[in-house]
């Protein structure tokens, strides 16, 4: 049986957002496994917060702040960025894949850039996902 | 008490070290007073009093039931759920009961692997193992494995703390713990200023010993890796935090702010969020040397 994966997006208010919300009325497609979480800042993102969305069930977690230089609030992105490399660090820590996270920068007038990052990141959690499988079978 | 009758406090230690009850008798002036309205029926520290072994346990009944230590073997299991059944309030005591403590740094390796490790010969065999109850998959803390009714963390709780829990719970109270960090709590001087890098703790800290400890500069901020804003606050009592009196950083043995944190994430977040390098930490794992259990720290895949 095949599950589609199940992603939490959390994207900025200005950039991502934005992006999404262009994306929507330019009728551009992308999978129905993403849930975004609209938050002020990619900056205000807290680890916590990605570990407690992979615990509660979410397949993968994606960052979606603006491009570095052009955050908002001036550095909040920076800070999501060094943020971003500690959890990919420990993502295997905590007993998850690297693939299951992934931080993209797309600036307001992006759409296609953004979808695409979450085509990407589907089709990735998806090949994951059957390589898990793959692996059960075998050794069963 | 309506009946008169004083309270009666059960202890027991489990994968324990004996500091959390060793914390309570140094409780100076207080203890004779309070020894005066309770009464001990279980104190292996203090009271000898046979209570059998093994699986089959026969402990009094108590108001107030006080476990320290992690839950890491089948006797420990056994005893964790004869404490439970006899006693009306539970109490975990000290960070190894709350949070793991330092025994649940096993929990990074399978159980064989810490018996080779630990126990073995020069073959590799493990030689104790036989004579030692079958120990657990990981070390739990209490509250994975039993209700708890009070959480107390620390390593050990100061004994004031101690105290006014046994207190507040005699009188059907509910104890509250200041939920402050160590930081909050820290009166060194803090200028925003971070050291580039986690510098290793191999020289001393700058400060100047004929000044107070309010005239130093923060740890965190020299650049040592000080577990002060991802740690619970408490251990000085009113007073400074307890490693900052004595011009070390802070190790985490207070466990994590919230309950549910966890002090690895928390502290990178605070290095990453800062600008500091946090690939100088040697070992990044051992930042839950405090708080293994609840499943925090995991089997590396290098493990068999």
């Amino acid at each position: 049986m095949k599950k589609d994966p199940l992603i939490i997006a959390f994207c900025c208010n200005w950039c991502a957002y934005a992006a999404a919300d262009l994306a929507g009325i330019s009728r551009l497609q992308y999978p129905g496994s993403i849930r975004i979480i609209r938050v002020m800042c990619s900056g205000m993102v807290h680890p916590d917060m990605v570990f407690h969305a992979l615990e509660k069930g979410a397949d993968g977690v994606m960052i979606v702040g603006c491009h570095p230089g052009e955050c908002h609030y001036i550095k909040g992105n920076e800070i999501a960025l060094a943020r971003a490399d500690i959890i990919a660090e420990t993502l295997e820590d905590m007993g998850w894949e690297r693939d299951r996270f992934q931080m993209t920068h797309v600036s307001s007038s992006e759409p296609e850039r953004l979808v695409q990052a979450f085509r990407d990141m589907h089709e990735r959690l998806e090949a994951l996902h059957q390589n898990t499988f793959a692996g059960v079978e075998a050794n069963e | 008490m309506k009946d008169k009758r004083r309270p009666r406090l059960s202890f027991v230690w489990l994968h324990a070290c004996s500091g959390c009850e060793i914390a309570l008798l140094n409780s100076g002036e207080r203890l004779p007073e309070l020894l005066n309205k309770v009464e001990i029926v279980h104190f292996p520290l203090l009271v000898d009093h046979k209570f059998g072994g093994e699986q089959e346990f026969a402990l009094p009944e108590a108001d107030i039931g006080f476990v320290s230590g992690g839950v890491a073997s089948e006797e420990h299991l056994a005893l964790l759920y004869s404490m439970r059944r006899t006693c009306r309030i539970l109490v975990s005591l000290g960070t190894c009961a709350t949070h793991g403590g330092v025994p649940a740094l096993r929990n990074r390796w399978t159980a064989a692997a810490t018996l080779e490790t630990v126990f073995g010969d020069t073959s590799g065999r493990a030689t104790v193992a036989a004579e030692m109850p079958a120990l657990l998959d990981r070390v739990y803390s209490v509250d994975e494995k039993v209700r708890v009714d009070f959480c107390l963390p620390g390593c050990p709780p100061h004994p004031e703390m101690i105290v006014h829990v046994i207190e507040t719970l005699m009188t059907d109270g509910q104890p509250r713990l200041p939920g402050k960090s160590v930081c909050e709590t820290c009166p060194t001087i803090r200028t925003g200023e971070m050291h580039r890098t986690v510098r290793r703790f191999l020289n001393n800290a700058e400060y100047d010993s004929d000044e107070p400890v309010e005239e130093m500069r923060c740890l965190l901020e020299q650049g040592f890796l000080c577990m002060g804003p991802v740690t619970a606050g408490g251990c000085g009592g009113l007073s400074v935090p307890l490693c900052v009196q004595a011009r070390v950083p802070c190790r985490g043995c207070y466990g994590p702010v919230r309950p549910e944190g966890n002090q690895l994430l928390d502290m990178l977040n605070v290095l990453a969020s800062h600008g500091v390098d946090h690939r100088a930490i040697v070992d990044r794992q051992s930042l839950l040397r405090f708080s293994g259990a609840h499943g925090l720290l995991r089997l590396t895949r290098k493990t068999k």
